[in-house]
């Protein structure tokens, strides 16, 4: 049996190419759907399981996919905006504390997160390296965006233009790093988290600038009268929150008419839940959404999808292993005169099926290897794949 | 401030947070003495009283570093004053769940205060007095809705201490309504007698008590200049006061001087820190006889 491997091995190695061609082709058969089911398994439990742990979402009437998609999984696609008011209106319920969250801006490529505190507390997210955020301008960074960059607390990061050619927007922001969260393995290890107020500084509608009652710059003054000074554009905006200009970092008018793109709503109980969605399922301007629903309908879908690759897999798999067949016929046949050169010189018949079989299990273990090798991969980077292609 | 005083603060913090948590305390930071003050009364042993101003810094434009505010976010409870109190909170990173606006029940009723000169006094930086008033506590009505709100902020935290909260309420009730009767029965005397203040920080006093009230911006701790003088001359010609309220105890020339034009001085301290001598009551009280001098004549 041993010589019968020997010479089916001497065989595959001198046919090179057509055994590189078999083993290329049951690989793929057996990796794809098993490769698949594991990246779907790992979405699913990626998807839900941060779902499951988000009771209620209020956005702007709109997709409710999107709004799941953006404030759980910090997705680019942003949902409708809306005011800080419905955050406070839900905190004034006392049926369930609200987190705000503003997902719209980046620094480098990753997401800029502003929320409260809060947030923290509910996610169970802890700093692994220095402190929370303690003021304006402050930014605490999730393990991954650490790491990527090479960032630590006491370094600083800058975030970017909504658009490239924003010639009239505001200047980006550039904001001290005071922490890194430990990995806790969701969309947090991907982000920037900043205080809500920090967000709005990025978007200009808080800014720091000289006092214009006592500058000496005539030329920033536009008008002035006894109650009112207007600069002009001239007038220079700090572009970092600093202890020296801190103090001069002002917000105009009521912080509750000021935007965000969802409000994580954490209900008190299983009535209180139900009495806050009894709120929102008449409202023209808001939906009240539970992720854990949402995201069972994505998966849903998916699963439709799945179904429809495995048919397809197991059609193309069906072919593939017809032409394995072919492949092995035409090559018994192709081999008739050295096959009956071994049978000329005493073996038996047994020992051509032997070596045939020694080629065939050969390029099964060569493929099972791959397949193996190629899973565990995929296995070690699920997480990344599944943000890569899933959640991106 | 040099990192040895920070790390020295963390550990103190680090320090009050463990033992508060051993006893089951609830850790209550405020932004004011006041609210320290009604804190502890209805908290009394089930909370950890924590105002961390330093007491030369009026708490109003106190601004407070990493070290302070990492308190506060330990806190188990945070109470503001509201009335656009602590211009800090604008700046600073605070858990939202944790806050309780003690002036929630009459924030529709503040005083807006439309145009302020920046001036400065003490270690605190320039500031104004624009924007809303914020002594509301001298308005002892109000004070008692402050420390309702309080009174339920720890209720909300420990339900199972509500009965002795409630308790301890009441009394601290008692005494604000009977300061506010004392004020009402002051004034009531001669309701027409013009005062002045050193500082516009009176405003909720004057309304609620109807005192016929006009500050200028004097300093106890520093001489009135030329300038300041000629305001308080031109003030006079329309509003014929005898009588000057300051926040602490004014300079001996100072005096001398209101005293040459007829005017005499009284103490009446906001209490907005912490006191040196008494409590909260016993300040008030103390303000009250001062008060009691003016309109005693």
């Amino acid at each position: 049996m041993i010589s019968s491997f020997y010479i089916a091995w001497r065989y595959l190695a001198f046919n090179k190419v057509r055994s590189a061609t078999l083993v290329a082709c049951i690989t793929l058969i057996a990796f794809l759907p098993m490769a698949l089911q594991l990246l779907l398994d790992e979405s699913q439990q990626l998807l839900q399981s941060r779902a499951t742990s988000t009771p209620l979402l209020l956005g702007a009437r709109g997709s409710a996919l999107d709004l799941v998609m953006n404030s759980l999984y910090f997705d680019e696609q942003v949902p409708d905006v809306f005011t800080m008011q419905a955050a406070e209106d839900i905190m004034q319920s006392d049926l369930a504390y609200a987190i705000p969250l503003y997902v719209r801006f980046h620094a480098r490529n990753s997401v800029i997160v502003g929320t409260t505190l809060d947030y923290f507390d509910f996610r169970g997210l802890q700093i692994a390296q220095g402190r929370m955020f303690a003021v304006l301008g402050e930014a605490v960074i999730g393990a991954d965006v650490a790491e990527d960059y090479g960032l630590h607390p006491g370094d600083a990061i800058v975030s970017s233009p909504e658009t490239l050619f924003d010639l009239a927007g505001v200047y980006p922001l550039k904001m001290a790093i005071t922490g890194v969260l430990q990995r806790n393995h969701t969309s947090d290890d991907l982000a920037v988290f900043v205080d809500l107020k920090t967000a709005w500084v990025i978007e200009g509608l808080g800014h720091g600038h000289k006092d214009l009652t006592s500058t000496d710059d005539a030329s920033v003054i536009m008008t002035r009268t006894e109650d009112s000074v207007t600069a002009n554009a001239k007038l220079f905006q700090y572009t970092e929150v600093t202890e020296d200009n801190i103090d001069s970092f002002h917000f105009h008018g009521d912080l509750s008419a000021y935007p965000i793109t969802a409000v994580l709503a954490v209900p008190d109980d299983v009535k209180s839940a139900t009495l806050l969605r009894g709120r929102y399922l008449e409202n023209p301007r808001y939906h009240i959404v539970r992720p854990k629903d949402v995201i069972a309908g994505l998966l849903e879908n998916i699963f439709r999808i799945k179904s429809v690759i495995d048919s397809v897999i197991a059609i193309v798999g069906l072919a593939t292993v017809m032409a394995i067949i072919l492949v092995f016929a035409l090559s018994v046949r192709l081999r008739q005169r050295e096959l009956s050169t071994i049978f000329r010189l005493g073996c038996s018949r047994m020992t051509t099926v032997n070596l045939i079989v020694a080629e065939i299990t050969l390029i099964v273990i060569a493929s099972s290897i791959i397949s193996a090798g190629l899973l565990y991969l995929v296995d070690a980077n699920a997480d990344t794949l599944v943000r890569q292609l899933v959640l991106r | 401030m040099n990192r040895e005083t920070t790390v020295l603060k963390i550990v103190i913090l680090l320090l009050v947070s463990l033992t508060a948590h051993a006893n089951d305390e609830l850790t209550v930071y405020t932004v004011n003495y006041p609210l320290a003050y009604f804190a502890q009364r209805i908290g009394a042993e089930h909370v950890h009283t924590v105002y961390p101003a330093p007491p030369d810094i009026d708490p109003a434009f106190w601004q407070p570093d990493s070290a302070d505010i990492a308190g506060f976010q330990q806190a188990d409870l945070i109470l503001l004053n509201g009335a656009g109190y602590a211009k800090w909170l604008d700046r600073a990173s605070l858990p939202q769940r944790k806050l309780a606006n003690t002036s929630v029940a009459f924030q529709h009723d503040t005083i807006r205060v439309e145009a302020a000169v920046t001036h400065q006094h003490g270690p605190g930086g320039e500031h104004s007095h624009a924007g809303t008033a914020f002594t509301t506590w001298l308005d002892f009505s109000q004070a008692v809705e402050q420390a309702r709100a309080v009174k339920q902020a720890l209720v909300k935290k420990r339900p199972q201490h509500a009965q002795a909260f409630t308790h301890n309420f009441r009394l601290l009730e008692q005494e604000l309504v009977s300061l506010d009767e004392h004020v009402k029965n002051v004034v009531s005397r001669k309701p027409d007698m013009a005062l002045l203040a050193s500082h516009p920080v009176y405003q909720y006093l004057a309304r609620r008590y109807k005192i016929n009230l006009k500050s200028v911006l004097w300093e106890p701790d520093s001489i009135p200049d030329q300038a300041q003088w000629q305001a308080l001359q031109h003030l006079l010609r329309t509003h014929q006061a005898k009588w000057m309220l300051w926040e602490g105890t004014p300079e001996p020339q100072s005096v001398k001087r209101l005293e040459a034009a007829g005017i005499g001085s009284l103490i009446f301290d906001p209490c907005a820190n912490t006191p040196e001598a008494g409590d909260f009551i016993s300040v008030m009280k103390r303000n009250i006889m001062e008060l009691e001098k003016a309109y005693r004549d």
